[in-house]
């Protein structure tokens, strides 16, 4: 860490600061800010009346308490499965632990709704897989995963990468000598984890749990997908049917919800940061090895056990995604005679709304990723130079509209967009309040890692460069822009990722001819199209596999930390 | 060369609209809607149509909200149902146009002023799953204790087919409300629009539901493992109307996309797709009954309009769905 200067500032970087701050701030605080007001004023009057009107009706109480089920049993199952993997991953001398931290990272970055999809098609009597091999339940069964039980294991499998980074993050800070202390006064194996490992653990596990626990109370692709045909809503999908069946009419009633929504990921969040500080515990000691503790004899049974979980709940479903875009109607079993690529050539050679979808989704990942780079370089390296009260202000609350549920923020910019002010003209409708939201929603995703690589820059180079007369854009070009490169560009991947493959938030705000890919793959299995929207959903797959592989092999060159799964 | 890239990228995405493009709205399922103005643009080469798909309360919830923030985007609608028209037209939403291709069609089957146009019949009958013991006949069959809890329906908060089949059925002597309370009472689950339904009793979730009749007689042609019956009482039926925007910016380009559906080449279409044709003298797709011997209920659209709320509100009492 350098120390600061407030002196090494000029007057031409005070007033760029000031500017890109206050596009910043407009862009991530202004729409939290307008829910709130939206939410205790009841027609243009300050007042509560509406909002307990809404959170009385007996379905916003089933609805919060679905919620509050789905996410807290979800998050449960996150941590049993990802702080498994975490201990030992970090602790003992498994094999190739590179190939299974990739594969855990693969359901992170898998969009819920094809999570969803996916687990339905290896569930149930419908399951093509099953009936190809014959194993089937009985007609009439239940599909098992319409229900609660379902949508908290499916929660649980697509958030345990948390866990399992946050834990793993905090077990490489223990140092070697710590444990070895352990191991020379006589502690074995699982005595050393429980009395020395567990309790440095503790805090960076909470804080893991806290910020899964918000993760999965906004989800909403796993709830619609498996909830809504079960009846069972839980609050996010509660404001996408209030929303999709009665239109804008609903937005001051949606709006109280959005805040009921946003008030329990708050206390989550404040729950993160009070453990996230409570992190730092001083230990002395380099952590230049990680620990290798020998299984021993059990080291191959632990290796089968863990690649069998990593297969149940990666390999296994994809195969029935691709066996179901495989069949000519829906309950055909798939056999030689029957497997056909119909489901394919429609879904991505007739269908306009595909291409359209990919065009959309493209345009607005590609361009989130561009100008969140151009306002976050600048913006990260001016706070790290001139900490003025209001950067510190924004840099403590950046992090609020991504870790706020994206139900919270659709509605916010709608509320926000919907009439500009001083015009007659909305934003509603049209591709521009996706993308207003999307920079709102990524914006620390990008500015987090450039951040990071900042603080670890020398400011003598800038000063250098100051020194010899050259002007703010030319220490710009010549010198941050080179040295922070590497940490923009992975920043800029994680966004186009997450904004490729957005639901929660465009679900809210599409419209026709705006539509994203996570919206037409919810809208055909929606509409009985399962075929086409498992083959829609492979693509994707495909695709972000492919995003993380170039990732992969270019992390050698991005500082460390950049990439979530090499921590 | 981002910032290239980011503007042209959103260039391709404003949909520049062309000189002739017309915009549709419906409810047809994604394949359907595709073929349909595949076959349009063959005949009409110089006019291109943009679609968008979703249920139909879903859509014309999104056309509200348009209409509310003053930029309606269709200039023709091609949903599932009459009842949701008229209601349009009575509020002056829909354009009147006396299209040429009428005079082939049952006056029941058009608005008189013109403001819509029905392009097909889509009855609502039972389909089961091949797996079971005995085929249902009758819809009193889907209220037996024996099939508690394997019964799907779609729910008629989601699809226009469905809101007219309740209509339909409760407004049945034999039948009325007292049959959707045995259902309800029998667990039927009534959820989403008839394509989750058709999944359920194909998959054999559900092996029993009421369903749209070309899904199921479709899917049954390609190996869905299903059987379409028509129930002894008769079917409820829905007429895929389509109708023009009052605020359409392209009137010519509507006009000529609602002649094309209405003739016969179109209808043709139609038949090619498996529904049954609203035209005179169409005949019928392979694997339905004769047109005359399919028995259809008793249906009165201004009845259905003005109950459509309290009917919605009665079922969601019942079933307990949000």
């Amino acid at each position: 860490m350098s120390v600061l200067t407030k002196n090494g500032g000029s007057r031409s970087e005070g007033w760029l600061l000031s500017t890109i701050l206050i596009v910043a701030i407009t862009l991530t605080l202004a729409p939290v800010l307008r829910l709130f007001v939206e939410g205790v004023t009841d027609q243009d009057a300050v007042g509560l009346s509406l909002a307990g009107e809404v959170l009385r009706q007996p379905s916003t109480l089933s609805a919060l308490k679905h919620s509050l089920v789905t996410a807290g049993f979800g998050t449960l199952v996150s941590v049993v499965l990802g702080s498994a993997f975490a201990f030992l991953v970090a602790l003992t001398d498994l094999r190739a632990k590179a190939a299974l931290v990739f594969c855990l990272m693969i359901p992170m970055m898998i969009p819920p709704q094809i999570t969803a999809l996916s687990w339905t098609q290896i569930m149930g009597p419908s399951s093509v897989l099953l009936k190809t091999l014959g194993m089937a339940p009985p007609l009439g069964s239940p599909q098992p995963l319409y229900s609660a039980q379902g949508i908290i294991l499916l929660l649980g499998i697509q958030h345990m990468s948390i866990i399992f980074l946050t834990l793993r993050a905090g077990l490489r800070a223990i140092p070697q000598e710590v444990v070895e202390a352990a191991r020379i006064s006589g502690a074995r194996g699982l005595r050393t984890w429980w009395q020395v490992v567990m309790p440095l653990t503790l805090p960076s596990l909470a804080a893991g749990t806290a910020i899964t626990f918000v993760t999965a109370l906004g989800n909403f692709g796993i709830p619609a997908m498996l909830g809504i045909p079960a009846g069972y809503a839980t609050l996010p999908t509660l404001v996408y049917q209030k929303l999709a069946g009665m239109g804008t009419s609903v937005l001051a009633e949606v709006s109280i919800l959005a805040m009921l929504i946003g008030a329990v990921a708050v206390t989550g969040i404040l729950t993160q940061r009070f453990f996230q500080s409570r992190q730092r515990v001083y230990l002395v000691g380099a952590t230049s090895r990680p620990l290798a503790i020998p299984l021993g004899a059990a080291r191959l049974p632990v290796e089968v056990l863990l690649w069998a979980v990593v297969y149940t709940i990666l390999v296994l479903p994809m195969f029935g995604l691709l066996a179901t875009s495989l069949v000519p109607a829906y309950g055909v079993p798939l056999r030689l005679d029957t497997v056909t690529l119909q489901a394919w050539t429609e879904v991505l050679l007739r269908q306009p709304v595909t291409t359209r979808a990919f065009a959309n989704s493209f345009g607005l990942a590609i361009g989130a990723a561009a100008v969140l780079m151009l306002l976050c370089l600048p913006l990260a390296w001016l706070m790290e130079r001139n900490p003025t009260r209001l950067s510190r202000l924004f840099d403590s609350l950046l992090d609020l509209p991504y870790a706020l549920p994206g139900v919270v923020l659709s509605i916010a910019m709608i509320l926000l967009l919907i009439k500009l002010p001083f015009t007659d003209a909305t934003l509603y409708g049209t591709i521009w309040i996706i993308f207003f939201a999307y920079l709102a929603r990524f914006f620390a995703v990008m500015f987090r890692p450039v951040q990071a690589s900042l603080k670890q820059l020398d400011p003598a180079m800038g000063e250098a460069a100051q020194t010899v007369g050259a002007s703010l854009f030319q220490r710009l070009r010549d010198v941050i822009v080179p040295l922070s490169a590497p940490a923009a560009a992975a920043g800029a991947i994680l966004v186009f990722l997450t904004a490729f493959n957005e639901l929660t938030v465009s679900a809210l705000l599409w419209s026709s001819g705006t539509e994203t890919l996570g919206v037409v793959i919810f809208n055909l299995d929606d509409s009985g199209e399962t075929a086409m929207a498992s083959a829609l959903a492979m693509t994707i797959v495909l695709v972000v596999m492919a995003l993380m592989v170039l990732v992969q092999l270019m992390s050698r060159r991005f500082p460390k930390g950049v990439v979530p799964w090499q921590t | 060369m981002k910032t290239i890239l980011t503007t042209t990228a959103f260039a391709l995405m404003a949909s520049t609209a062309l000189a002739d493009t017309i915009t549709l709205y419906t409810s047809q399922p994604n394949a359907d809607a595709q073929q349909t103005v595949d076959a349009f643009k063959a005949a009409n080469p110089d006019t291109d149509v943009e679609w968008v798909r979703d249920g139909t309360t879903k859509l014309m919830a999104r056309l509200r909200a348009e209409i509310e923030a003053g930029n309606p985007q269709p200039d023709v609608l091609l949903i599932a149902d009459t009842v949701t028209l008229e209601g349009m037209a009575q509020d002056g939403l829909l354009t009147a146009y006396q299209s040429p291709e009428a005079a082939n069609y049952d006056s029941a089957l058009y608005s008189a002023d013109g403001f819509y146009h029905s392009t097909k019949l889509i009855t609502t009958g039972i389909v089961y799953n091949t797996g079971i013991e005995t085929a249902p006949t009758s819809w009193n069959d889907l209220s037996d204790a024996a099939v508690k809890g394997q019964v799907a329906m779609p729910s008629p908060l989601y699809s226009g087919a469905a809101l007219i089949h309740l209509a339909t059925l409760t407004g049945d002597d034999s039948l009325g409300w007292g049959y959707y309370e045995q259902l309800a009472e029998n667990d039927a689950r009534a959820q989403g629009g008839n394509g989750g339904t058709f999944k359920a009793v194909a998959s054999g979730e559900k092996p029993y539901g009421m369903v749209v009749d070309f899904l199921a007689i479709r899917n049954k042609a390609e190996g869905s493992p299903v059987e379409f019956v028509f129930p002894s009482e008769g079917v409820s039926y829905v007429t895929e109307p389509v109708a023009i925007m009052s605020t359409a910016k392209n009137v010519e380009g509507a006009q000529k996309f609602v002649d094309f559906l209405l003739s016969a080449e179109g209808q043709d279409v139609v038949l090619e797709m498996g529904y049954i044709p609203a035209r005179d003298g169409m005949g019928v797709p392979a694997g339905f009954p004769a047109r005359e011997d399919i028995k259809l209920m008793d249906f009165d659209p201004a009845t259905a309009l003005k109950d459509a709320e309290a009917n919605k509100a009665k079922f969601t009492e019942l079933f307990g769905a949000e």
